[in-house]
């Protein structure tokens, strides 16, 4: 982490242009992310997250995670992914190793669509 | 119906030895009777008609509500109850309650709640719909979510046997009903999205034992076909499916996580012994990760009650890229087909496709577009019988990682599960339409047992330079292949169609509308009824101490109600925002009820 870190913010150094940065993720033109979120937009797609929550997020059966990004803390927002919420239809991702091994990565994707810095649902790596 | 009283009065035992023909003797025999809904389509040829006539084209506006009942269970209700004599048997969504309510007072005589872990809620990812029981001998039999076959005393409620019909935590779930053709109780499996192989079980009705199974993919003898018995349409004549007909058209072993799930409406033809369903998509969505024809995933089966054994097989979509699951009912019905009359199999197709076959055979008869937005083919080709696959709407040539726009019709296809009904009287089919396109984009994905094995994102939105809205009633000429009336809605018909000898079709709506149209003039609308939530249920009808009602489940859910909404907000192209789901909250939520009309007393 600490390493991407620094990565975004020479990311950020360089790019003199409208770059949206925070900590965990770098987002150019709304849509251009890092290698690392880029992973996290993976993980997503992978797991078929959008079935419950949305292509963009937005909710459908599952909330809004524009909205639950706002209130979940990094941490509860682990341990929901990993343990779900069974009862209400969120499936443990605890066996699933693309989910698992970048949960960061995916926490970052989509705490960058829920404070608005990435703007649509489909990011591209930034070249 | 004195054998049949003597035959419920007997102690379970003995009706075990009572054997075969009476269960298809005592189903045949409610059902034959119109005051009954005995059977989830009414009927085992799927025609959803019935011979009431009380309420009828003249009359129908005078229609009111009789009684409603709240099931207590919030998403969407699929499905209807069934009604028997003075009982009526009504079913929800997951947790799967079961209430035995006797007509003449409208008290519940039993409840039945099943103890299922909820980690299969999530597994039914995006909806827990339940399409309803089955009822033969004395006994209602209930499909549980977790697999869990179940027979109840319909005296009592009390479990006679259950049986477990797949590994939830594989994603093998159930939502369909179960069915019952002779001493069977038939029922399929659900999970193309994690990846489960598609198969359709038969068990004894009195015992729950397995009878027989057969895969949808695999080995031939795996999936009870005869290389040389079994036969399909090839070079414009039926031909036997011939060795290997499923493994010589997938890559390595992609077939045993290759989907072909079978959670539609079974129907049956007594006379043939045969039993006709459809199979699913294979998975996964990404067409790249399985080259070849994924056989017999998208498929028409006609199979052998008795045995299982495969009679014919028809593949609707060769190499999905779409997902357009081939489970939508088999309707059937005798009727003229080019000139001459034909035992035939009437299918609507998710692909967009209205196909008439000769169900003796599996002969391949017509093949017509039921929307004309379908664009993703330009026509079935009728030598090979396969769909001619338009390039640019290809999501295979496209490749993974490309999004294909403006594929008609969307995944959900131009009909879902919603079953279509057919009319003696005109002799048209009267079918529920999705008027809604897509964009589909397939990426690599992984198998991970227990985990959504997808493999593509899409966006649905109405179907463009159209009249706007995601939905069509439709009258359609099965002969001809014809659309021969077309009444828009606002959004999809996801509800299951009734026609009656009064000359009704009647249908519900997404926005909780029951509507009851004149079959001859479909654009008549001449009831309409605002449900308390949005309907995606079965309208049935029955008959109670001389009174016919008519009745529909209310309960928005489903892929309609929630999946519909995928990417209707738009954020990254041209189209913007339609606000299709947005706007159906306008008008409905959440909550699940039975709604029962009749007339008004003289």
């Amino acid at each position: 982490m600490n390493l991407f870190r620094k990565v975004s913010f020479v990311v950020f150094l360089l790019m003199s242009c409208t770059t949206h940065a925070a900590d965990l993720y770098t987002v150019q033109e709304g849509y251009k992310v890092d290698p690392e979120t880029m992973k996290g937009f993976r993980a997503w797609r992978a797991a078929a997250c959008d079935r419950c929550h949305g292509a963009n997020q937005q909710g459908l059966v599952g909330p809004s995670l524009i909205d639950r990004l706002k209130v979940l803390s990094k941490d509860e927002f682990a341990k929901t992914v990993s343990e779900g919420r069974l009862e209400k239809g969120m499936p443990s991702f605890k066996t699933s190793s693309i989910v698992m091994s970048n949960i960061d990565q995916l926490y970052a994707y989509l705490k960058g669509r829920s404070d608005g810095a990435i703007t649509r649902s489909k990011v591209e790596p930034i070249k | 119906m004195r054998v049949h009283l003597r035959v419920l009065a007997l102690p379970l035992a003995l009706l075990a030895a009572a054997g075969v023909a009476q269960a298809n003797k005592d189903v045949e025999k409610l059902i034959a009777n119109p005051s009954n809904w005995a059977m989830q389509a009414g009927d085992m040829y799927n025609q959803r008609y019935s011979k009431l006539k009380q309420i009828n084209t003249s009359n129908v506006g005078k229609m009111q509500v009789a009684w409603t009942f709240s099931t207590g269970v919030l998403r969407g209700h699929e499905g209807s109850p069934l009604v028997i004599g003075d009982m009526m048997y009504l079913h929800s969504p997951f947790p799967n309650k079961v209430f035995a309510m006797d007509l003449n007072t409208q008290t519940l005589k039993w409840k039945y709640e099943p103890k299922q872990d909820p980690a299969v809620i999530p597994q039914m990812c995006c909806d827990t719909v339940n399409r309803g029981l089955a009822y033969a001998e004395g006994k209602v039999f209930l499909q549980q979510a977790d697999s869990v076959l179940v027979a109840l005393d319909a005296k009592t409620g009390k479990v006679v046997w259950s049986v477990k019909n797949g590994d939830p935590s594989l994603g093998a779930v159930n939502t369909n009903a179960p069915h019952i053709f002779k001493d069977k109780v038939i029922t399929g499996i659900s999970g193309g999205e994690w990846g489960v192989r598609g198969f359709v079980a038969a068990y004894n009705i009195n015992n729950g034992e397995l009878a027989w199974k057969g895969y949808s993919t695999g080995p031939d003898d795996e999936m009870l076909i005869d290389p040389n018995t079994t036969t399909t349409w090839k070079d414009g004549k039926v031909q036997p499916v011939g060795a290997d007909s499923s493994l010589s058209t997938w890559q390595d072993d992609q077939w045993k996580i290759g989907g072909g799930t079978t959670w539609g409406w079974y129907s049956y033809d007594k006379a043939l012994n045969l039993m006709y369903y459809g199979s699913g998509n294979p998975s996964t969505w990404n067409p790249a990760q399985r080259p070849g024809d994924n056989k017999w995933s998208m498929a028409i089966w006609a199979r052998d009650v008795d045995t299982g054994k495969v009679k014919w097989v028809y593949q609707m979509t060769p190499y999905d890229e779409w997902d357009f699951d081939g489970v939508n009912e088999m309707i059937l019905a005798d009727i003229n087909v080019k000139g001459k009359p034909t035992k035939a199999l009437v299918h609507f197709d998710r692909n967009g496709f209205g196909y008439t076959l000769d169900r003796t055979n599996g002969a391949l008869l017509v093949a017509k577009k039921y929307d004309p937005a379908v664009n993703w083919a330009t026509h079935v080709d009728m030598k090979s019988g396969r769909p001619q696959v338009v390039s640019r709407y290809s999501t295979a040539q496209n490749g993974p990682d490309v999004n294909t726009k403006g594929v008609c019709p969307a995944a959900l296809g131009s009909k879902d599960q919603q079953p279509a009904a057919f009319s003696p009287g005109t002799g048209l089919f009267y079918v529920p339409t999705n008027h809604v396109c897509m964009d589909y984009e397939p990426f690599q994905v992984e198998y991970v047992a227990g985990q959504p094995y997808v493999g593509a994102t899409l966006a649905m939105y109405p179907a463009p330079n159209s009249h706007g809205g995601m939905g069509n009633f439709i009258a359609w000429d099965a002969n001809a292949g014809k659309i021969v009336q077309s009444k828009a809605e606002k959004f999809s018909v996801w509800s299951g169609v009734l026609t009656t000898a009064g000359g009704l079709a009647c249908y519900g709506t997404l926005e909780g509308y029951l509507k009851c149209v004149d079959a001859k003039n479909i654009n008549k609308e001449l009831f309409k009824f605002k449900t308390p939530s949005g309907i995606i249920g079965n309208v049935f009808t029955y008959q109670h101490k001389g009174k016919q009602y008519l009745g529909v489940y209310s309960g928005i859910g489903g892929w309609a109600g929630i999946g519909l909404a995928a990417g209707l907000e738009k954020d990254a192209d041209g189209l913007g925002a339609v606000g299709g789901y947005r706007e159906l909250a306008n008008y409905t939520d959440l909550g699940g009820s039975l709604t029962i009309f009749t007339l008004p007393q003289k």
